[in-house]
């Protein structure tokens, strides 16, 4: 091949405008001519992309890793159904908890069913009932203004104190 | 897809695949781990009947399984480059073999130095011969963005060349 041609080629290379049977040619050339000092920087680079093509995968087992796991993945499908074992289960628990807290909850409303009768049939029991419950409120509401005239009165007192003019005493003090 | 149908279209990729995962990850364990998940992925992949292009199919896997790598290698902040491998030619002395890979190493360095895409592109062309349209198909780019990707690489590795010749290459 002549130079010309090579020179033609590698500018086009250069400048990506080769075709791939022209980048062929290339590295015919360059495998045939690996040390052209004309093209330093060309075989350099046809002699590392030459040997780039060439690497293989640095595992002779890597088939038989691969249909292993593939064959493992297969068996996941059962490992699926592990995991609907493990929903179920978890489902089951709740429904136990639900159907524990509705019996216990009807337990209790069976042993306080006065509660639920209530005074409701009688008006007259439902009156005085109610009576009682505002006579207490009252009571205690009578009781809690008692406390806060108490605090009424401390904070009158501070006030005084605070209002007092300073004595002679106090200001030859400061 | 059947086993046979697998062992036929897909395994034999595993090279081209490792090559590419390889060039992108600088680590022969991680780029094997690639190839591995990638292989992994298609066999689980459906309607891989229509698919015409297998290996097209499975660099572009590929691919994106390396964005996802090197974009949480990025968020770690860790990049590592192996050596190439050793260069093999019967016929070169021993003083010639290790100045053939000395050259090998710093133009591996010079590649790795190269932007995601233009390594690529250069990769698919340059090593693996894939067409425009296809590097195009497995990069998800337009014909233009390939061409330019590829010019662009070319003339930096030619400029470094130079200028690592000028040290004695």
């Amino acid at each position: 091949m002549d130079s010309e041609r090579i020179e033609t080629l590698l500018e086009k290379y250069w400048n990506a405008e080769t075709s791939l049977d022209e980048e062929n040619e290339l590295h015919l050339f360059f495998q045939a001519h690996p040390a052209s000092e004309k093209w330093n920087e060309a075989a350099a680079l046809f002699r590392y992309l030459s040997n780039e093509k060439n690497k293989t995968i640095p595992d002779p087992f890597f088939d038989q890793a691969v249909t292993k796991q593939i064959g493992q993945r297969h068996k996941g499908k059962t490992i699926r159904m592990r995991n609907g074992f493990q929903i179920m289960r978890i489902a089951a628990g709740i429904l136990v908890m639900v159907a524990a807290v509705y019996l216990i909850g009807m337990e209790v409303r069976k042993t306080s069913p006065q509660e639920r009768a209530d005074t409701e049939t009688d008006p007259q029991l439902a009156f005085e009932e109610t009576k009682k419950a505002l006579l207490m409120i009252s009571r205690n509401f009578n009781k809690a203004q008692q406390e806060v005239g108490k605090i009424n009165l401390l904070n009158e007192a501070e006030q005084k104190i605070r209002n007092r003019p300073a004595t002679p005493e106090q200001e030859i003090k400061d | 897809m059947n086993l046979e149908d697998f062992e036929n279209r897909v395994l034999p990729a595993k090279h081209k695949l490792y090559r590419f995962a390889f060039r992108m990850l600088g680590s022969r364990e991680e780029a094997k781990d690639v190839v591995q998940d990638v292989m992994i992925k298609v066999w689980h992949g459906r309607d891989l009947a229509e698919v015409q292009n297998m290996e097209a199919w499975c660099m572009r896997i590929t691919k994106n399984l390396l964005l996802d790598r090197l974009r949480s290698r990025q968020r770690k902040g860790t990049y590592s480059i192996e050596g190439s491998d050793e260069f093999h030619q019967e016929e070169l002395t021993p003083h010639e073999k290790t100045e053939q890979n000395e050259s090998m190493k710093r133009i591996d360095q010079l590649m790795a130095t190269l932007p995601d895409k233009q390594r690529q592109v250069m990769h698919l062309r340059d090593v693996e011969g894939h067409s425009y349209h296809e590097i195009g198909e497995i990069l998800e780019l337009d014909m233009n963005q390939v061409k330019v990707n590829l010019f662009r690489a070319r003339n930096t590795v030619r400029e470094k060349l130079i200028k690592l010749n000028a040290y004695g290459l």
